[in-house]
């Protein structure tokens, strides 16, 4: 511990409360990000406590990075610096809730899995799959703008988040948006929060547009077993009147994976369409009709799964990074973001490219969406070089890709976000406007923003 | 710089013909659809980004200050200039650059009408959903600016939620790609941040937009009420049901006698109410939603539900609704038109009080909304050559939007901020946030040469609505 950090834990006692700053090894171990441990944990309630926090933080120039149970913390560069982990498990509440006006205010350290039993007892649902599922935060959702295969029928977070409070590195809280669905008054500043990965400010409450739940669920497999099926398949789908709530394409090793435990359990052979859609029985009856036509026009037979238990793989497929790491402690995973249309093609180039290097694959594609996860399950002397060769296919084909999780070892060899583009410059000063002293996740986004 | 160099550099750039200069052509760009203000000492017709880069360039040297202009559709004085300086009309940036539908992507220049994008992917079954009930005139650029919305935007979201990047022209030239064809480039989303940020960051000469595949069925509801009260009431009992209509517009009695007069859409004259409520998707969702939301409706003692029978009916009834403005017009000289945002459960309340304002104020108020979000638009009737009841005017309509951010809302559900409401935004923000919108503005702008006297309040203190209010435009 170096002295300033020493000094740092009675002035934040004075902040939060001394029970509340931690600095024993196991509470500080279980924070670590890449490997670097932080000097203090800081346990705030309130965003007043946020705010002091910051500010000291900020005059000590003593490195922040906010967290809550760590299901996204290892997405990023390895921090330059990391002393204080500002743990917001203890805010919890929510400030806000009109379920008639399908609005809600709550704060960050709330798990998604309690605000979903929270809302739901009103028929109302945030339609969110994120990393993390259940035990994801709801500022961790909002920060790294997480999303799943939900995302094709509702959008992201995004596009539910209707305000925010912030806490800033001076110490105040601000506040952008509102409490109601449509507002365009001053400058979405929330957009800004949306996706920066706690390093601009730390969001102390946020505001979401809630939806109904859907009356009734129906999830059908389609066994894809050449990737032009899938193709065919997802255009289908996708130009049809039909509207899916989520759609992926698994390959036979994700499949395999994601079924592990649930009464769909298997050893699936080749790669498959999980499919699922939200309406009345009528709603639900047509779909099955159509999605059986679809599937016999291209050749491939359609089955339909008990509704409850689909919904317990629907949770792994939101949980791919979970999933995965069951396969293997040392997983590599990439999550690449490309239109639509040329994932097939991205599929194909990458089931090359890792099968040359020796490499086995577990894909999740995100079907209408363009945005692909691959878990790269075995550490070879290729690993680095096949990254390289997918960013490539990647961004051949118009898109880009981030390395999500990976040894911290390896983050120094292989670039975690790629190559910044010509709007780096107006970032950095973005940055600087709202972190002046460079305290808040410090180095951790792209470019090292 | 003289005047009449300057004229002469500008010609250079986008080309003699593409430069007004003269008091008469000017005064044209002295308006937009709420007020006037002063008159620029130039009006160009870029037709390429490297042309506007050339512009912004010239100015920022003549220290000139810049607005970018579609098509003057815009309801708070955000494109009009407060200060002099150069107007670069995006007119003839009208270019759809690319469609890309199996992606559901097209890429267009700013000055591309709303509703050509949605006219030229529309035989192939999609369209681009922000709707405008101007979206016959007003450009995507503009959309962007005040990150736009329209009736069905209850369903499918606003500006922001249909843009994907935008190519930007900085106030010193430089030219920078924001977002990308696909989800989630990293770094801070800029896209979102300069959708709605009244072009007071940067001029956007490129926009990535998502397209929408048109739903298979389509069913229009008028519901009509002998009460006001009742009608608010089924907005707020619509949602607690489940059901989420594409569109849930309401109109008054007062509006919809005016609209009925001027465009013979068959809504009844006797009401005190009407509902116009749409649904959409797959047929039998659509069958169904529909039941349900009629159910609902004569709960809450609709006295009468129709349905328009075919494609024609619907199109008459909606094309009621998005004339109205115009409809007011006939009967009033002038009017002014607000565009606060409450809570929907709140909506009862909220139309009695503004009764209430209209009877202290003495003023006849008409109201026409979009129900389903809460996003009033109450209509002040006013003759604009009384100053006295000009004064007036102003006054109601800032009680209006007081009661607005009371009840937890929001002076502005789409029009912008503009000229016309900067000295309010104090009502919603504290010195602090406005200090932090400050900050991020000198960010893009650190001289205040992009649109300057917009969106942010001269001083700390809650002011006036800074209006002359004219006339008025649609919504």
């Amino acid at each position: 511990m170096t002295a300033a950090v020493a000094a740092a834990q009675s002035d934040l006692a004075s902040i939060v409360g001394a029970e509340r700053v931690m600095a024993d090894e196991s509470a500080r171990a279980a924070l670590a990000v890449d490997g670097r441990v932080p000097g203090l944990v800081v346990f705030p309630q309130s965003a007043g406590q946020v705010a002091g926090v910051l500010r000291y933080a900020a005059e000590h120039e003593l490195a922040v990075i906010p967290c809550r149970n760590a299901t996204k913390l290892g997405v990023g560069n390895p921090p330059r610096r990391y002393d204080i982990a500002l743990c917001l498990k203890e805010m919890n509440r929510v400030w806000h809730y009109e379920p008639a006006d399908l609005t809600v205010s709550a704060e960050p350290g709330m798990k998604f899995g309690d605000f979903l039993h929270f809302v739901g007892r009103h028929g109302l649902w945030l339609p969110l799959d994120p990393a993390g599922g259940a035990r994801a935060s709801l500022g961790g959702i909002v920060a790294t703008n997480s999303t799943g295969p939900l995302r094709l029928f509702y959008g992201a977070p995004r596009d539910m988040v209707i305000g925010m409070k912030i806490a800033t590195t001076e110490g105040k809280i601000i506040k952008t948006g509102g409490r109601v669905v449509k507002n365009v008054a001053g400058y979405d500043m929330a957009k800004l929060l949306i996706g920066s990965y706690g390093t601009l400010g730390v969001i102390v409450e946020v505001s979401f547009k809630l939806f109904p739940l859907p009356v009734e669920r129906g999830t059908f497999v389609i066994p894809a077993g050449r990737l032009g099926i899938g193709r065919d398949i997802r255009r289908r789908i996708l130009e049809s009147p039909l509207n899916p709530m989520r759609m992926v394409l698994l390959d036979a090793v994700a499949s395999t994976l994601v079924r592990r435990g649930t009464p769909f359990a298997a050893e699936v052979k080749e790669p498959e369409i999980w499919i699922e859609f939200g309406g009345s029985k009528k709603v639900l009856d047509r779909c099955a009709r159509e999605l059986g036509e679809l599937g016999k026009a291209a050749g491939a037979p359609v089955q339909r799964l008990e509704a409850a238990s689909a919904e317990v793989v629907w949770a792994r497929i939101g949980d791919f990074h979970g999933c995965v790491c069951e396969a293997s402690s040392r997983v590599v995973i990439l999550k690449v973001a490309l239109p639509g249309a040329a994932g097939e093609e991205f599929l194909s180039r990458a089931n090359q490219e890792a099968a040359s290097e020796g490499i086995r694959l577990a894909s999740f594609t995100q079907g209408g969406v363009g945005v692909i996860h691959l878990g790269l399950l075995d550490e070879t002397s290729g690993l680095v070089a096949l990254t390289s060769r997918l960013r490539s296919a990647a961004e051949d084909l118009g898109g880009a890709l981030v390395v999500e999780r990976c040894a911290p070892e390896l983050k120094d060899r292989l670039d975690v976000w790629g190559a910044p583009g010509d709007d780096f410059g107006v970032m950095s000063k973005l940055k600087a406007a709202w972190d002046p002293k460079g305290i808040l996740s410090p180095g951790r986004l792209v470019g090292g923003l | 710089m003289k005047s009449n160099a300057l004229i002469r550099d500008l010609g250079r750039i986008v080309g003699s013909d593409a430069v007004l200069s003269s008091p008469e052509d000017l005064m044209l760009y002295e308006y937009d659809a709420l007020s006037s203000a002063t008159q620029p000492q130039a009006v160009v017709f870029p037709t390429s980004t490297k042309q506007v880069v050339g512009v912004v360039r010239m100015a920022s040297q003549a220290g000139l200050p810049v607005v970018a202009r579609g098509a003057g559709t815009g309801l708070s004085g955000g494109a009009v200039i407060t200060e002099g300086g150069i107007v670069i009309v995006t007119s003839r940036m009208k270019k759809i650059l690319e469609i890309d539908l199996e992606n559901r992507r097209a890429r267009v220049q700013p000055g591309v009408v709303n509703l050509d994008l949605t006219l030229a992917v529309s035989d192939d079954g999609y369209y681009f959903a922000p709707d405008p009930s101007s979206q016959k005139a007003c450009t995507i650029g503009g959309n962007v600016a005040e990150n736009a919305a329209g009736p069905h935007t209850l369903a499918y979201g606003v500006t922001t939620n249909h843009v994907l990047g935008l190519e930007v022209v900085l106030p010193d030239g430089e030219v920078i790609h924001t977002g990308a064809k696909y989800w989630d480039r990293p770094g801070y989303d800029l896209t979102g941040f300069i959708v709605g940020s009244e072009g007071t960051l940067g001029i956007v000469t490129e926009i990535i937009v998502r397209l929408s595949r048109k739903p298979e069925s389509v069913e229009t509801l008028l519901a009509v009420y002998n009460s006001v009260l009742d009608a608010t009431r089924t907005v707020a009992a619509i949602t607690a049901r489940g059901i989420t209509p594409a569109a849930l517009e309401m109109m008054d009695g007062f509006t919809l006698r005016a609209v009925e007069e001027a465009t013979h859409a068959g809504y009844p004259m006797d009401s005190a109410a009407v509902l116009l409520i749409e649904v959409e998707g797959l047929r039998e969702a659509v069958e169904e939603n529909a039941e349900q939301a009629e159910a609902v409706c004569r709960a809450n003692h609709a006295r009468e539900v129709r349905r328009a029978k075919d494609t024609e009916e619907r199109d008459l009834l909606w094309r009621g609704r998005k004339n109205a403005f115009g409809a007011i017009g006939r009967i009033s000289p002038s009017y002014y038109v607000q565009d606060g945002v409450i809570p929907r459960t709140r909506l009862p309340e909220m139309l009695a009080y503004i009764e209430e304002v209209g009877r202290t104020y003495g003023l006849r108020i008409g109201n026409m909304f979009h129900a389903g979000d809460g996003n009033l638009h109450p209509l002040l009737m006013f003759d604009a050559r009384d100053k006295e009841q000009s004064e007036r005017v102003v006054k109601a309509a800032k009680a209006i939007l007081s009661k607005c951010v009371e009840m937890g809302g929001s002076i502005t559900g789409e029009h912008g901020v503009g000229i016309e409401k900067k000295d309010l935004m104090p009502l919603m923000f504290s010195d602090d946030d406005l200090g932090m919108m400050e900050r991020l503005k000198n960010v893009f702008d650190p001289r205040g040469d992009l649109n300057p006297g917009k969106l942010l309040p001269a001083g700390r203190m809650c002011g006036e609505l800074r209006v002359q209010v004219s006339r008025g435009g649609e919504v």
